[in-house]
């Protein structure tokens, strides 16, 4: 079975730039855009890694991962913050509610990998050859 | 936990996660400024320290002039007592915003882009792309960025990685929206960390034709331009620090 990623962030720009970076990779990129929204579908797809956004809309990242790490069939999901806050209240926070990573906006797509791939293991499509 | 801990575990984090430290005369700066009793003699001290708060300080001080030959106010002690010591946290939330969007074109975009006196370049006419975020909080003010349609168009190709004939309004709009907020971010970090907390909006993004620019009643404004090989951003800042 592929490896799930859950892409949450409220700006589509990003979620379609981590859905491009893990293209060759065997991954299915799944996306919700707010907290609520990604909530519903950790507990719906049970994804095997979590990036997400700290602001957004109806719900942000923060209060997201804390209702992930309450409840019991989530909380062991790896968590990689992609955000453009990386203020110390912010970055405490978060870590102490227990993140794997976290990942600063502007980014490089090699960066995420090189993140992503210290939590799942990330196996490259095969490239089809011409027949 | 005590102040010393908080600080000890950031800096660890910090060098964990790979986060940069914002330069240490913006993060003193945006400190003596949130305090309002600070002392102007130190302000001073610090902005002369660095040549880029400086030259930014005396180009708010003579809005009129094109260029330091036609500067009549040349110190920054004068500039600050012309415009008041809040203009000084305007430079001082100008810088990470500047180095975010240099960063984010350097790393996402892949486009050399530079930071260049507004004077030098021609501005936009016309129908243009405005994006505009608002803060509000211990601080409040609003962050504006305008660039040319075609420009839009450029920055969404390249940051998406999309051919342009491929791209609809609503992705050109959201790679600016997305511009937007990585720059006003960092930005935000920098106040909060400084003891100035505040939220932000979400962004508004569209084409107008309205080049005003309001202001915070008792802030300031500041305007940064960019320049690309291929187009010209402009941003503007205004806040108000004393909101709180």
């Amino acid at each position: 079975m592929a490896i799930k990623i859950l892409s949450v962030d409220d700006s589509r720009t990003i979620r379609l730039i981590v859905g491009k970076a893990f293209k060759p990779y065997e991954v299915a990129v799944i996306e919700a855009a707010n907290g609520e929204e990604g909530l519903a579908t950790a507990a719906r797809e049970k994804p095997d890694l979590i990036i997400l956004d700290v602001t957004m809309p109806v719900m942000d990242g923060v209060t997201m991962l804390t209702k992930l790490k309450e409840d019991e069939a989530l909380k062991a999901i790896p968590v990689i913050m992609l955000t453009a806050e990386s203020g110390r209240e912010n970055v405490l926070q978060i870590a102490k509610l227990g993140v794997r990573d976290y990942l600063v906006k502007p980014f490089k797509e090699d960066q995420l990998l090189e993140k992503a791939g210290r939590c799942i293991t990330l196996v490259k499509r095969p490239v089809l050859q011409p027949a | 936990m005590s102040a010393a801990t908080d600080n000890k575990q950031y800096d660890e984090l910090a060098k964990r996660y790979g986060i940069a430290a914002i330069p240490e005369s913006v993060a003193r700066l945006t400190q003596m400024v949130s305090s309002q009793d600070a002392d102007v003699d130190d302000i001073v001290r610090v902005i002369e320290k660095d040549p880029a708060l400086t030259a930014r300080l005396l180009r708010v001080a003579n809005p009129g002039a094109d260029g330091p030959e036609e500067y009549t106010v040349d110190s920054v002690d004068q500039a600050l007592m012309r415009n008041g010591i809040g203009c000084a946290l305007l430079l001082a939330m100008g810088t990470p915003l500047s180095s975010a969007l240099v960063k984010t074109f350097q790393t996402m975009l892949s486009l050399k882009i530079e930071s260049v006196d507004p004077h030098q370049l021609i501005g936009l006419a016309g129908p243009h792309m405005l994006g505009s975020i608002g803060f509000a909080g211990k601080v409040a003010g609003h962050v504006y960025l305008r660039m040319s349609l075609n420009a839009a168009k450029v920055v969404a190709t390249r940051i998406l990685g999309i051919p342009g004939a491929e791209l609809g309004p609503d992705e050109i709009r959201d790679a600016t929206g997305e511009l937007l907020n990585i720059m006003t971010g960092n930005f935000k970090s920098n106040l909060c960390d400084a003891g100035l907390a505040c939220k932000l909006e979400p962004p508004r993004v569209g084409v107008t034709e309205d080049y005003s620019t309001p202001v915070e009643p008792g802030g300031g404004l500041e305007y940064i331009a960019f320049r690309t090989s291929e187009f010209n951003i402009f941003v503007e800042v205004t806040a108000n620090p004393w909101n709180g």
